[in-house]
């Protein structure tokens, strides 16, 4: 059996509403285009003031020239914008593909890392890892992952009931586990004393400022495999997003998707809160808008979620370090005044 | 094709299904009545491997069951359920090629070939669907839905078809067109149909062969008028009925006689 | 006739005044920094102290046995510690207040005032605000609290000292062209002293001039490329004291900074630097000394 490309020469009438390869390589080149468009833009603004035409030129050289601009400059732009900008697309990519993931899974539109306790789950094993591995970065993203991963465990244990985990009683279960570890997360920050509890509330509320320089690439390839995992099963979500019995009488390995989807956006989500903190709505909104615009489709709908998250988060990082610069805002904070309004807007639409 | 031999369901401290045994024939057109509770769905579910079984076996192609992978099942077995759960919006076209899945070679993954495209304006014309292709799924009335879930079912191509009340929702007309085409499949493509249905009387029209279950057990099993026999029915049903030749068919026609029947 | 005159004009006056407190009749009354007259007894025997600060003020104007309770953050002088605690700065236990029977309770932020000004008050307890931002607060706030506990002399006497001290290292500095100093809060997320920041004034009296001066708020997030392109000459570390492990380096954006290039970076003790108290003069002098240390030879 050869797969190909969708033909013309079909039998039929117009060709209805179905997505094919050439809407879904069309789209994701156009996100992807505006994503760099995004990253080089964005990296032009900031709480200092660049040269635009000289930083541009030092971006299209890649760093091998610094093309005018001053020691400083130079450093701002490479060393702590640029990457700033790549955390915040990876990060933003990262829990817009998991929020997709967990949508498709969980059949509920409403689905999303933040609502269901796993962020949480993460901060807490974050936390953990600040406590009591402080030195080490790498213990971060690790025990966060854990710590995603046991809350997933925890929401899917209780959700399960008589007719199986139906999408209301994973919501409910969701909100049970999100407010069990938020009260976990304040009990741990009281303990701390007052000045690290300020620096520990603003990272909560999602903070891109860290810059670990060997935990940036983690974070990039974890974005980037994870979408592609997820992509990979698309068809089967697709599937599944149709209810789990279908799913099954279709051919869909169930169980086995079901653990690959979890998995992957525990990673996700772990190596997002490591980073950054609970950078809350990317995962609810993003997917939603991609749904409503290219279908419901996760061949193409998982892709442009994660570029279109990318997109999302460097947009609102930008906006939270210069609104009152040199100040800094929680880039949770901006993605929750954005993403609110959209949500209650799109929640009418439906 | 498809045999359950002395096959037991239990869960909960229930027995859906206790020690049952038929076998699916090409070409034939088994229906499976029964009072409410007697086992039917779950009998239904358990063939294609969706419910653990208890004790007994199922054997697919003179195989356990349990030797087919996921995909191999669904090659062979398609289910036509009650219902969908349509939480998000897919057109009819994308809803029917999702029985292509099994066929695709890449897991999870892939694209609709040509071949896949064929299979599907070719089951939406046979359920009068093409018209409707582009629409949303939840935008389709309840026949209609039905109608989309069969053309999945044979859109996958498979030669044993289970299906769980498929005529619950549609209206005569179309009652008759997708028995039509059931009985189509099994008589020119060598496929078998087994049908869980609360209508008796379509049961006689169609099928070949039809199994009584009361409590999990098959209680009867044969030809309609065989089974559709007014003694047989009362103990099952508990329900006085009258059995007589449809006078078109000339096969077994039953009608309940209720008490509050008007005399005229 | 003129004593049962004066003895109505009392009564009266006693039935118009605010509750007074409970311990010997209603001698005075002080003004506090949130504006309020706040009547208190002659003789204060029975203070609780819900700011670190201020129970180093109570110690040190000599009124120190007279210390009934105290939050958990207050551990400095030594004595301190064997008072008992009340609960933490924002949220102490009310009922423990209640419980040790204080005359006075001092509190320095106003944030405390609303929840707590009821419900002492309705125990007779009087509510004294005291609240330092620079160094000159500090001074008046000694004198307010020696005024308080009878301990005018000795409040005073202190006052003075501390004055020559921070006089003679002003002194010092005042002809050397300041230092531009970046105090360093937090290293991740980049937390810094603004323009409120009690420390911004001390940093200022030892000669140095704070990049994020102009910043609104007293604790603000800031920008890396802002403290980068701040290029700080000193970085400040405050730690030891009440700071955990998580600033215990200069942030990344920092470290090629004039400061760090140069080895200027100093850790001092912050409780010398955020506490509006007796110490901050030392931590005045030890800023001096890490800005200018020529000046102190």
């Amino acid at each position: 059996m050869m797969i190909g490309t969708a033909s013309d020469t079909v039998v039929s009438p117009a060709r209805p509403n179905r997505v094919t390869l050439r809407k879904t390589v069309i789209s994701c080149v156009v996100l992807a285009a505006a994503l760099v468009l995004a990253i080089v833009s964005m990296s032009l603004i900031g709480s200092e003031q660049l040269p635009a035409r000289a930083s541009l030129c030092a971006l299209a050289s890649l760093g091998t020239s610094a093309c005018g601009l001053t020691r400083d400059q130079f450093d701002i732009l490479f060393q702590i914008r640029l990457p700033r900008i790549l955390l915040a697309a990876a990060v933003g990519g990262s829990l817009a593909t998991a929020g997709a993931g967990y949508q498709a899974l969980l059949r509920n539109p409403l689905a999303e890392p933040y609502l269901l306790g796993i962020s949480n789950g993460a901060a807490v094993g974050t936390m953990i890892a600040l406590i009591f591995f402080g030195a080490s970065e790498w213990t971060r993203p690790l025990l966060a992952f854990t710590g995603a991963l046991a809350a997933t465990l925890a929401v899917y244990r209780l959700a399960r009931g008589r007719a199986g985990a139906t999408p209301e009683r994973l919501i409910l279960a969701g909100v049970i586990v999100t407010t069990f570890l938020s009260s976990v997360i304040v009990f741990v920050t009281t303990l701390m004393d007052a000045t690290r509890i300020r620096s520990f509330t603003f990272w909560l509320l999602g903070d891109l400022s860290g810059t670990s320089r060997a935990l940036l690439p983690v974070a990039i390839t974890i974005a980037i495999a994870g979408t592609v995992a997820l992509t990979l099963n698309a068809r089967s979500l697709n599937l599944l997003m149709l209810g789990e019995r279908d799913a099954f009488d279709l051919g869909v390995e169930v169980g086995r998707v079901r653990i690959a989807v979890f998995l992957v956006a525990s990673l996700l989500v772990g190596s997002s809160v490591a980073a950054s903190g609970s950078v809350g709505y990317v995962g609810l909104v993003v997917p939603h808008l991609a749904r409503l615009s290219l279908g419901s489709d996760n061949r193409i709908s998982v892709p442009a979620a994660a570029l279109g998250g990318a997109l999302f988060v460097i947009v609102a990082d930008t906006v939270a370090r210069t609104i009152i610069a040199p100040r800094e805002l929680p880039v949770g904070a901006i993605t929750a005044l954005i993403g609110a309004p959209l949500f209650i807007y799109l929640l009418r639409k439906m | 094709m498809l045999e359950a031999r002395d096959l037991t369901i239990a869960y909960d401290q229930r027995t859906a299904v206790a020690g049952l045994t038929l076998s699916v024939k090409p070409g034939e057109i088994t229906a499976i009545i029964g009072p409410n509770g007697a086992g039917k769905s779950t009998l239904l579910r358990a063939l294609n491997g969706q419910l653990p079984r208890s004790s007994g076996a199922i054997l697919l192609d003179g195989q356990p069951l349990e030797r087919f992978n996921r995909r191999n099942i669904s090659r062979r077995i398609a289910v036509v359920a009650q219902e969908a759960e349509l939480r998000f919006p897919v057109t009819v076209l994308e809803f029917v090629l999702g029985g292509r899945f099994s066929w695709a070679t890449n897991s999870g993954w892939g694209w609709e070939t040509d071949r896949d495209l064929q299979v599907a304006d070719a089951v939406l014309r046979q359920t009068e669907l093409t018209e409707l292709s582009a629409r949303l799924m939840n935008e389709l009335s309840g026949g209609e839905r039905q109608r989309a879930l069969m053309a999945r079912a044979l859109a996958t191509e498979a030669p044993i078809l289970l299906l769980d009340e498929p005529t619950a929702n549609l209206d005569l007309s179309h009652q008759a067109t997708l028995l039509a085409l059931v009985r189509n499949r099994c008589d020119h493509d060598e496929a078998a149909a087994l049908v869980v249905t609360h209508d008796i009387n379509l049961a006689a029209q169609f099928a070949d062969h039809i199994v009584l279950m009361k409590h999990g057990k098959a209680v009867h099993a044969g030809s309609p008028r065989d089974v559709l026999q007014p003694e047989i029915l009362l103990e099952v049903f508990e329900v006085k009925v009258l059995v007589d030749a449809h006078p078109v068919t000339g096969g077994p026609r039953v009608t309940p006689l209720h008490e509050t029947h008007r005399q005229l | 006739m003129v004593a049962c005159a004066s003895l109505l004009a009392v009564s009266f006056a006693c039935n118009s005044a605010p509750q007074p407190a409970s311990d010997g009749p209603v001698a005075r009354e002080l003004t506090d920094d949130a504006g309020r007259r706040v009547s208190l007894p002659v003789r204060v025997n029975r203070i609780i102290s819900l700011a670190p600060n201020l129970t180093e003020i109570v110690f040190a104007v000599g009124a120190g046995d007279r210390l009934v309770g105290r939050t958990s953050y207050c551990d400095f002088p030594a004595e301190a510690k064997s008072v008992p605690e009340v609960g933490d700065t924002l949220h102490p236990s009310l009922e423990r207040i209640i419980s040790l029977k204080p005359q006075v309770v001092l509190i320095s932020t106003a944030s405390q005032l609303e929840v707590f000004t009821q419900q002492l008050q309705s125990q007779n307890i009087a509510v004294f605000v005291t609240d330092p931002h620079d160094l000159e607060g500090v001074f008046k706030s000694i004198a307010q609290v020696g005024e308080m506990l009878g301990q005018k002399e000795q409040a005073s006497l202190l006052v003075q000292k501390l004055r020559e001290r921070a006089g003679t290292v002003e002194a010092a500095v005042k002809q050397k062209p300041a230092v531009r100093v970046f105090y360093q809060l937090s290293a991740e997320p980049l937390y810094t002293a603004g323009h409120d920041a009690f420390v911004t004034d001390l940093i200022r009296r030892a000669g140095g001039f704070s990049v994020t001066v102009d910043v609104p708020g007293a604790w603000p997030k800031y920008s890396n490329e802002s403290a980068l392109a701040a290029k700080p000459e000193a970085i400040i570390l405050p730690t030891g004291g009440s700071m955990g492990a998580g600033n215990s380096t200069v942030t990344e954006a920092l470290r090629q900074s004039p400061a760090v290039l140069a080895g200027r970076v100093y850790k001092i003790n912050d409780d010398h630097l955020v506490r509006p108290g007796p110490r901050a003069v030392d931590g005045l002098e030890e800023l001096a000394r890490a800005l200018h240390p020529d000046a102190f030879k």
